[in-house]
């Protein structure tokens, strides 16, 4: 144990000095996160050849703090511009955006990058300590219970459609239907390809996600002469809004704390990733609010769930990457690669065999989040600016990075048209009152559920009680039921008590 | 002066007439290649394709005089890039297709599109051959083969694989039919996902490419192998299941290979002839090994095959095809 401790604190301040490479890779994984299409994993296959290159310590340092400051990225677009740039930020416009769009983007980008920061470095210090335990969670978490956590999020449509029921049901439907164009997970039977090859594999999701959220946005703004409300209160960028979203983040830091929880032991499931869990711990986060209806108006806390669980989801994916040889998503799929070529075999024998490697990509990752709260937070003054450009200039800048970011994952023209296409339907949809994030929420979340869920089936042989065959996911279906009606119940309360009120 | 030899004017006069007659193929070879060679990869650019494309083309440019342009076109296991192939591109020697003949030959018995018929193009160089593998979680209560075969008698065993139409897949359904065990493949989309489910209990056990299973470490323990053990210890010494279970298996391979338009091949013979002539001879440059070992392939499975190799491999696989397409479609 005292061998362990002296061994942390070396890596630790070994970690330190290699500020060099972390800083510029925190700006780079800014850039490279905010751009739609982009992400940490196609820039380390981009950059492959100069990360092969690199010694050992330098090439972890650079693709852990490249993996954390891209998904921090991805969450400034989400909140100025309503663009997320991955699945992963597709819950944080939900409250981000009506908060830029209030005149609040800087104090929303400041709690943005608090959540994030404090979020992302607990969950690394939690999953440090507790590494062993948390690699048994992918031992319980099969794919009977994962259809429990998948209806977690997908309730969030209910949640959604509370203030108008049916077109919010209409809407996830109808997501939940595009969702399950492409062939079957199991025979590959092709089901709603319209005879596009192109859709074989299911609905790109960027593509949609940048056509909802972004060129539909893009579509309604051209409207008006500037992203910010013509009755907020103009102001010039300045380090009080600044200090005051970090004053709101950090008087919230309980909500921070489990909310990231959510997302850690989520993002230790090999499989899952950094959307189910910002949904999930939306919706939680939702569910046990004293004030549910304010989430969606730009209420911080519902800014805050999604941020620190997207981030608790990156520590989480190295758990089974170190303990387990397993890599938890994609980018840590393409660090193991570049890992072993440099002959680091990963596994239960890693930290006997090369200790320092394990704990430095944790130290890493820490020392990534704690140079990344100094250098990002002065920044949210700056870039607040963008939702004060005319949008004249900035609807066809959006909808070109779009169209840009929608081509960048396969490089099909397909693509490009799918997002403007999903543009098209999603300004419809807000237009006539349906709420695109309900559609979204189908279209990311229920390819996932009927994956899952046929497997349960096939590997039960078509028996469907295979739902309940199991003890952690009969409670999992108890904590559904129970999140489910304790709105129904709060809302209940608060009439009674409402009513009871002028009786007195 | 010199006196005319009857010999050496028949000579002589043979060797004109066969240079004239050959002239306007060598004239056509000679200028070949003219410009860069496209290929296209049916997967995703940073995968294995790539990586081992990326290899052999280093050393493959410097044979032919040209270098190579990739095109990844992934989706639909792998049929994009075949569609784009046969359908866009002209048949003209200056566009191949860079594919693993296992399981993208069998996805296509299983699918059987009528846009494109695996008679319209052929492979005709084999880059490596990398075979499929039974292994189980490292915890698994299942750690031998006698383990598995009596739990497979008594219950069925959910296995998983990376995808139903897959080689390591027939390889089960055959270890099912010799051993009288029962097996319920379970698909669970990817390698990566494949090792997760074996390792972490969510099926019994998982076959897979042994490429990857070898990457996964100590987290893994191999069983069988569906060919040639052909790296021991690496995938713990495993045996092959022909030799254990008598049967004649042909191996059931990843194997990529280079391909050509059967309509290029033969309208331009002598073409295809410096493709087929250079491809060898990279094959014999001690540089190939240095550039796969250094982008990560494993050096043991790296194998040339010519056309005939490549056209046996692919027969073997639509006759197993078919014999399996009712457990593999659920048809």
């Amino acid at each position: 144990m005292g061998e362990t401790a002296s061994l942390l604190v070396e890596v630790f301040f070994h970690t330190i000095g290699f500020w060099w490479v972390i800083i510029p890779t925190i700006f780079l994984g800014l850039i490279v996160g905010g751009i739609p299409g982009f992400s940490a994993a196609n820039t380390i296959i981009i950059l492959m050849p100069l990360t092969l290159a690199m010694d050992v310590e330098t090439g972890i340092v650079f693709m852990v703090t490249l993996y954390c400051a891209a998904r921090m990225g991805a969450g400034i677009p989400a909140i100025l511009v309503n663009i997320p740039g991955t699945a992963g930020a597709a819950a944080t416009p939900l409250d981000g955006y009506p908060m830029a769009k209030a005149g609040k983007g800087q104090q929303a980008l400041s709690i943005s990058f608090v959540a994030s920061c404090i979020g992302g470095l607990l969950t690394t210090l939690i999953a440090l300590a507790t590494m062993p335990l948390l690699a048994r969670v992918g031992f319980y978490m099969h794919s009977v219970e994962m259809i429990v956590v998948m209806l977690f999020g997908i309730s969030l449509i209910a949640s959604i459609a509370a203030q108008d029921m049916v077109k919010g049901l209409i809407a996830g439907f109808l997501g939940l239907m595009i969702g399950s164009i492409g062939t079957d997970v199991v025979y590959a039977t092709p089901r709603g390809t319209m005879g596009f090859l192109e859709l074989y594999d299911g609905v790109p999701l960027i593509p949609a996600l940048v056509g909802l959220f972004a060129v539909s946005e893009a579509f309604l703004i051209i409207e008006k002469r500037v992203i910010i409300s013509e009755d907020a209160e103009p102001k010039s960028p300045n380090w009080h809004d600044t200090f005051e979203g970090v004053q709101i983040a950090l008087s919230r830091w309980w909500h921070i704390v489990w909310t990231s929880l959510i997302g850690l032991v989520i993002g230790v499931i090999p499989g899952a990733g950094a959307s189910i869990a910002s949904f999930v711990a939306y919706q939680q986060s939702r569910t046990y609010s004293k004030t549910p209806e304010k989430y969606g108006t730009g209420h911080p806390e519902g800014l805050i769930a999604p941020e620190s669980a997207n981030n608790g989801v990156t520590s989480g994916t190295l758990v089974p990457l170190l303990v387990l040889g397993i890599p938890g998503g994609a980018t840590a799929a393409i660090m193991l690669v570049v890992m072993q070529f440099h002959g680091v075999g990963f596994g239960p024998s890693l930290f006997q065999r090369q200790p320092e490697v394990g704990y430095g990509m944790f130290m890493a990752m820490a020392v990534a989040y704690l140079f990344m709260f100094f250098t990002i937070l002065p920044l949210s003054r700056y870039m607040s600016h963008v939702t004060t450009v005319p949008t004249i200039y900035l609807a066809p800048l959006i909808i070109s990075f779009t169209l840009v970011g929608g081509f960048v994952p396969r490089e099909y023209m397909f693509d490009m048209y799918l997002a403007l296409a999903f543009g098209v339907l999603g300004y419809i949809a807000r237009r006539t009152g349906y709420h695109v994030a309900a559609i979204l929420i189908g279209v990311i979340l229920g390819p996932l559920l009927e994956r899952y869920f046929l497997l349960a089936l096939k590997k039960s042989g078509g028996d469907i009680t295979v739902l309940f065959s199991s003890t952690l996911g009969n409670i999992l279906w108890i904590a559904l039921a129970i999140s489910l009606l304790l709105p129904v119940w709060f809302e209940r309360r608060r009439k009674r008590q409402a009513t009871e009120v002028p009786a007195e | 002066m010199t006196r005319l030899d009857r010999r050496a004017f028949l000579r002589t006069t043979a060797a004109a007439g066969a240079v004239t007659l050959a002239a306007p193929g060598i004239a056509r070879a000679a200028g070949y290649p003219e410009r860069n060679i496209n290929v296209i990869i049916p997967t995703r650019e940073g995968g294995g394709a790539d990586r081992n494309f990326r290899a052999f083309a280093e050393v493959w440019k410097t044979k032919l005089g040209t270098d190579f342009e990739p095109g990844f076109f992934p989706g639909a296991s792998g049929r994009v890039g075949y569609e784009v192939y046969m359908g866009k591109n002209e048949p003209d020697a200056y566009s191949l297709i860079f594919g693993n003949m296992g399981p993208e030959v069998l996805n296509w018995a299983m699918q059987a599109p009528e846009s494109f018929s695996v008679e319209d193009y052929f492979y005709f160089g084999r880059v490596d051959v990398d075979p499929g593998c039974l292994f189980v979680g490292a915890e698994s209560k299942l750690q031998t083969m006698d383990d598995i075969v009596a739990a497979g008698k008594e219950r069925v065993l959910n296995v998983g694989t990376s995808r139903m139409a897959h080689p390591a897949s027939i390889g089960l359904l055959a270890l099912g039919e010799v051993t009288g065990a029962q097996f319920n493949l379970i698909p669970l989309s990817g390698g990566k996902n494949t090792v997760a489910g074996a390792v972490t209990g969510e099926v019994d056990f998982s076959v897979l490419t042994s490429g990857t299973v070898i990457a996964a470490g100590d987290a893994v323990k191999t069983l069988l192998v569906f060919g040639e053990n052909r790296v021991g210890d690496g995938l713990d010494n495993a045996p092959s299941m022909n030799e254990v279970y008598g049967t004649d298996l042909p191996e059931m391979l990843s194997s990529r290979a280079f391909a050509i338009h059967k309509k290029a091949a033969d309208d331009y013979p002598d073409r295809f002839q410096i493709l087929q002539d250079s491809f060898k001879a990279t094959f014999e440059d001690p540089a190939l090994l240095d550039a796969y070992v250094e982008l990560g392939g494993t050096p043991e499975y790296l194998s040339y095959g010519g056309v005939e190799e490549c056209a046996a491999f692919m027969q073997a696989m639509l006759e197993l095809g078919a014999k399996y397409k009712p457990l593999l479609t659920g048809a």
